[in-house]
């Protein structure tokens, strides 16, 4: 009798352990651009305590304590912040920092960082249930489809009308090198999806020599500028190259400026805004159904 | 510079500074636990019954996080100094650092191959993931210090001059692999190769730690034996042979000693530069260059002063921390430059 007693108040104990045991967590941590993105979007930016090197976006969380590089994490650093849970992209590390950090009690939540849609899908939903956020991240995430599928419509009218331009996408490090980016890019998959014709042949971002950019013939050029915005940016451009007022972009004064965060860690929030504006420069006399996102 | 030390008390205080750099680094970090909840969880793993529930989280920072990596850091420290001052004393220069054979070249080539490599093969099997980094390190740095000395062997003498001039030959053609594979890099390798290259103690763990420490004790047993002949060495080498050593075997042992000690370290924590080369000097300066002080004094100093900068390292931009090639080279280049002031004046 007693016995059975005392098993009842162990079971219920351990139900009771058992509801607590998963508590949303309240203390975040989050190593990776677009993922610290996304929870701000989902209203979980009042849970962040600490983010990495990467997550630059929204200037906001720069205020916040820096964990350092997603890939070179450090323990007992990030435990000072007492947080419940470590997300990021699988990029993080080091693995066995990530090991002491779940010995230590933070829950670890390792997202893909692919750049593609059902991957999106797959870490709203993820971040939803953790932040308790589900019908939110259900609606951002059909907002973004929409917003794809739009797109991908207004593009399709405009190439009746218009051939895709030839478009190149240039990165530059505070005045270092100009890379062109390649193949296998987010760049080159958002250069596809605004309708333009994505013109660099090799994998990921290379620099290329002056000779060669002209010899790729870019109709539009994109700018992924550090520091530099809007005019500013692109007077720096064409002043340090001057090979690129030669291009038929640099002629027609078809340069765009873009924020080169959007391009780091996956599909993030951004992005949608950035490719409206992107097609509007493609294709000028096409109407825009978005107002493009200023830059 | 003529003073005549006593080695034993300067050995002794060496070793007592060692001590207390030890406390420090398992005491100190970015996470402050009171002295008292220190001092329990490090008896409690020593396996004495203390109570005390609210050691579980110190038990864990000093037992999972801090003490494999002051261990981690005084094996590297001591292996980079012992192979300094063994490099310092076959090339007969006090220029000389255990780069010079081609080992940290290599090294760095194996760790670009593996970075890279793994990247462009989209990852490997996870048993095996976490190895290939400090296998092909260890392997590339023992191929090219081989190669090296195979340059410096003819009718089966071993040239020293030709073999520095070959370790710098290829240390430069390691470095243009390096190169090619930071060409053939995306963004994020770009960054881990960055920071391979930069050195760190951060992420040690006991499994990673076992096969350094038999090289490093090997290592530390073996190079003491030779401070005789690195003595005579010091002369010349012929008067080294006149002197009864058989020199040809000793130059093979303290190039393997190296090639496997530098290899390890490289292999467990990047390259950190520096300590190679200034902690010998060093010790050259406080207890003279007799090998026979010189060799444990810069075990002990080596491994003492790694530790100090892994501290800072860890502790200035905490909860991040800094790449600990930056510290040892903000210290050590300035120290060097003073060196080398003093000894004109």
């Amino acid at each position: 009798m007693r016995m059975k007693a005392l098993l009842a108040c162990a079971g219920l104990l351990l139900s009771q352990v058992a509801n607590a045991a998963e508590p949303l967590p309240q203390r975040w941590v989050s190593a990776g651009g677009s993922l610290s993105e996304w929870v701000v979007a989902l209203g979980g930016e009042s849970k962040l305590v600490g983010v990495d090197s990467t997550s630059q976006y929204p200037r906001s969380l720069q205020q916040l304590p820096g964990i350092g590089y997603q890939r070179q994490l450090a323990a007992e650093g990030i435990l000072t912040l007492k947080p419940d849970i470590l997300v990021g992209s699988n990029e993080m590390g080091p693995p066995p920092v990530l090991e002491q950090l779940k010995a230590a009690g933070v829950r670890v939540k390792v997202l893909p960082a692919k750049a593609d849609v059902p991957t999106l899908q797959h870490n709203l939903t993820e971040l939803g249930e953790l932040l308790g956020k589900q019908a939110e991240a259900k609606a951002l995430i059909a907002g973004y489809e929409q917003r794809l599928q739009d797109q991908a419509a207004r593009v399709k009218q405009a190439q009746q009308q218009q051939p895709a331009p030839r478009v190149m996408m240039l990165l530059s490090h505070s005045g270092g090198n100009l890379q062109v980016a390649g193949k296998d890019t987010l760049a080159a998959w958002m250069i596809q999806q605004a309708g333009g014709q994505s013109l660099g042949e090799h994998n990921g971002y290379k620099p290329v020599s002056n000779e060669s950019l002209l010899a790729l013939n870019p109709q539009v050029i994109i700018f992924a500028a550090s520091r530099l915005h809007g005019d500013a940016a692109r007077a720096a451009l064409l002043e340090q190259n001057p090979v690129i007022a030669q291009t038929p972009a640099g002629r027609d004064g078809r340069v765009v400026v873009i924020d080169p965060t959007l391009l780091v860690g996956g599909l993030g929030p951004r992005l949608p805004d950035a490719l409206a504006e992107l097609t509007t420069a493609f294709y000028p006399t096409g109407k825009a159904l978005t107002a493009g996102a200023g830059q | 510079m003529t003073t005549i030390v006593q080695p034993r008390p300067m050995l002794l205080t060496l070793a007592l500074l060692l001590l207390v750099v030890i406390w420090l680094s398992l005491a100190l970090g970015p996470v402050s636990l009171p002295l008292s909840e220190t001092l329990l969880a490090g008896l409690r793993m020593l396996g004495l019954a203390v109570d005390g529930d609210t050691t579980q989280q110190a038990e864990l920072i000093l037992g999972q996080i801090r003490l494999p990596r002051t261990l981690l850091g005084i094996a590297v420290g001591a292996v980079l100094a012992l192979s300094g001052v063994a490099m310092q004393g076959l090339f007969r220069n006090p220029l000389a650092d255990p780069g010079l054979v081609g080992v940290s070249g290599g090294a760095a080539l194996g760790a670009a191959i593996a970075i890279v490599g793994t990247s462009m093969l989209g990852g490997l099997p996870p048993a095996i993931e976490p190895y290939v980094l400090s296998v092909c390190a260890f392997v590339g740095g023992l191929l090219v210090t081989a190669v090296v000395y195979r340059f410096g062997r003819s009718n089966g003498q071993t040239n020293v001059a030709t073999m520095l001039l070959a370790g710098v030959a290829l240390t430069a053609m390691s470095g243009a692999g390096v190169g090619l594979f930071t060409y053939l890099a995306d963004d994020a390798t770009l960054r881990s190769l960055t920071f391979w290259n930069l050195g760190s103690l951060n992420g040690a763990s006991y499994q990673r730690l076992w096969p350094l420490l038999i090289v490093v004790v090997g290592v530390a047993l073996w190079l003491p034996r030779r401070a005789s002949a690195l003595n005579a060495m010091l002369l010349g080498e012929s008067e080294a042979r006149h002197l009864g050593f058989d020199v040809e075997r000793i130059k093979l042992e303290l190039v393997l000693c190296t090639a496997l000690g530098v290899g390890a370290a490289v292999a467990a924590a990047g390259l950190i530069g520096f300590i190679g080369l200034v902690v010998p000097h060093l010790m050259r300066l406080l207890v003279g260059p007799d090998h026979r002080v010189l060799l444990p004094a810069s075990l002990l100093a080596g491994a003492g002063l790694l530790l100090l900068a892994d501290l800072i390292a860890r502790l200035l931009l905490a909860p991040a921390e800094l790449p600990i090639g930056i510290v040892t080279a903000l210290i050590g280049a300035p120290f060097f430059l003073f060196l080398l002031v003093r000894g004109r004046s």
